[in-house]
């Protein structure tokens, strides 16, 4: 597996250009399927590891589906020939349980294999079976399969949601597009790219209303047709490069951003003494000295998002006093704390709450990547730190980061892959 | 104007602002194939920029205006008509 080294204590200094979201483009490129006719183009998807197992997962299904460098993709879904998704790649991401919605919306019937995806606690998908049956479909769980069949099409429902899922908010929009009827979810997800995505299907011609909000309203259409779109910068991303030039007290330009979306990021780094500048599409973050403690604790949108929990929590790490860090989204969200730990960091982590004690410098070691913001967590220590870090399962940072090493060396960072040739 | 273009009318001078804004807006949703009024009315009721297009700058316009301002403004209108 391939690994990063880096040697720490280089300032980050110039601009970076953030890349679409991937937590939208993997619902999106799913949600392509739903057209009757035409065909999608798709603009800003990201290079990342997880879209190019998507796309693969979409030609085995039979899709006509072109992407170029650039970060645009033409689909053709009219050549599928099958909806049944199985293989490594649906095993490998999580979301690819976006097929059985998309499917379903489609076909009536869906087959898709188990997802994976990180391992950061449990992540059922009951809320997203609930609302299926709700739709009318019957879902039984065999062999390591999610089926979910409705001979008799899907009607519109209220769905009530347990508790609040970006997953099966936008895995219901996609079955319920074409149902018959109204569908309203409540209690629904209010993250930028469930809006990305409802946004996308209203292009495609659907009828849904209220996304952002706590309730969604779907008014099912009949046919969907091609469009053009262009998917929304990845906040994540955004707020892991702030939080680099943070933590390495560089003065970063930060661009393709929607500043909105990263209000609850930008509140807590003011808090710790960072300076930023917003601008329309763009953010400077600059930091002469080190940052300050504070205490945080990860909400769904628009709260501080837990994926830049632990990315945040290595800055934590050297700042100045006592944080307080409440994960109350994924339990099992610090297991890159052992490896920061390994660095030098103090910190102890109870249950859901992580207690850090800054210490002035992190030192370079060889530290592993457990999953994908854990990874991008490390490399952020790795800038920082003194010596030379070597992050390895690299893998895991592929998935969700586009070209890292490069945007970073671009940035002044001292940053190389080392391949394994035993994977390639 | 071309055709479609949609031009909103409000009723004195200070108001002018959201105006220009909101017709803007308006138009760069519709040139980018979108129904702008369901666009217009999510970016209002959640504040999510997602709503509205980059295309021609229509998304950093539209946050010139403070969302509880373009609704007062558009209620007025429409109720001083």
């Amino acid at each position: 597996m391939d690994k990063l080294q880096i040697e720490g204590g280089r300032k980050l200094y110039g601009e970076v250009t953030i890349g679409g979201a991937k937590n939208a483009a993997v619902a999106i490129l799913p949600a392509s399927l739903l057209i009757d006719e035409g065909v999608c183009n798709i603009d800003n998807i990201p290079d990342i590891k997880d879209i190019k197992c998507l796309e693969n997962i979409m030609v085995d299904l039979g899709v006509s589906l072109t992407s170029e460098r650039d970060g645009h993709v033409k689909i053709n879904p009219s050549s599928i020939k099958t909806h049944v998704a199985h293989g490594e790649n649906v095993r490998s991401m999580r979301a690819s349980y976006y097929l059985l919605g998309a499917l379903l919306g489609k076909y009536n019937k869906a087959e898709v294999e188990f997802p994976g995806g990180c391992s950061i606690g449990v992540r059922p998908i009951d809320q997203h079976i609930k609302g299926f049956e709700a739709l009318g479909a019957k879902v039984t769980i065999e062999h390591g399969y999610i089926r979910a069949e409705a001979p008799n099409g899907l009607k519109g429902a209220n769905i009530y949601l347990d508790v609040v899922s970006v997953g099966a908010t936008i895995n219901i929009m996609l079955a319920a597009v074409k149902a018959k009827g109204t569908t309203v979810i409540e209690n629904a997800a209010k993250e930028p790219h469930v809006v990305d995505v409802a946004n996308f299907l209203n292009s495609m011609g659907a009828n849904i209303k209220g996304a952002g909000t706590d309730v969604i309203k779907i008014v099912g259409v009949d046919k969907l047709k091609g469009c053009d779109y262009s998917v929304i910068p990845d906040q994540i991303e955004a707020g892991t490069y702030m939080v680099a030039a943070a933590i390495t007290k560089g003065d970063v330009l930060i661009k393709n951003v929607i500043p909105k979306h990263l209000e609850s990021i930008t509140a807590k780094l003011l808090e710790m003494g960072v300076n930023i500048e917003e601008y329309e599409d763009s953010l400077r973050v600059y930091c002469k000295q080190r940052p300050k403690a504070v205490n945080i604790k990860t909400l769904p949108y628009p709260g501080f998002p837990t994926d830049i929990q632990q990315p945040f929590t290595t800055l934590l790490s050297v700042s100045e006093g006592r944080s307080i860090v409440t994960e109350s989204i994924w339990e099992g969200r610090f297991k890159h704390v052992d490896e920061l730990k390994r660095m030098g960091a103090n910190i102890k982590v109870e249950g859901k709450v992580a207690i850090i004690d800054g210490v002035e410098k992190l030192s370079g070691a060889e530290v592993m990547a457990t999953d994908l913001r854990g990874g991008a967590a490390l490399v952020i220590a790795g800038l920082a730190a003194e010596g030379v870090t070597t992050v390895t399962h690299v893998k895991h940072i592929d998935r969700g980061y586009e070209k890292i090493e490069e945007k970073l060396r671009k940035l002044g960072a001292s940053i190389i892959r080392i391949i394994d040739k035993k994977y390639e | 104007m071309t055709e479609g273009t949609m031009q909103f009318k409000f009723n004195f001078e200070g108001n002018k602002k959201v105006q220009e804004i909101l017709t803007e807006v308006y138009n760069a949703l519709k040139e980018k194939g979108y129904n702008p009024i369901n666009q217009l009315v999510g970016y209002i009721l959640s504040g999510d920029p997602t709503y509205i297009t980059s295309y021609k700058n229509a998304r950093s316009l539209i946050r010139k205006i403070e969302r509880d301002e373009l609704l007062e403004e558009l209620l007025r209108s429409y109720l001083e008509r």
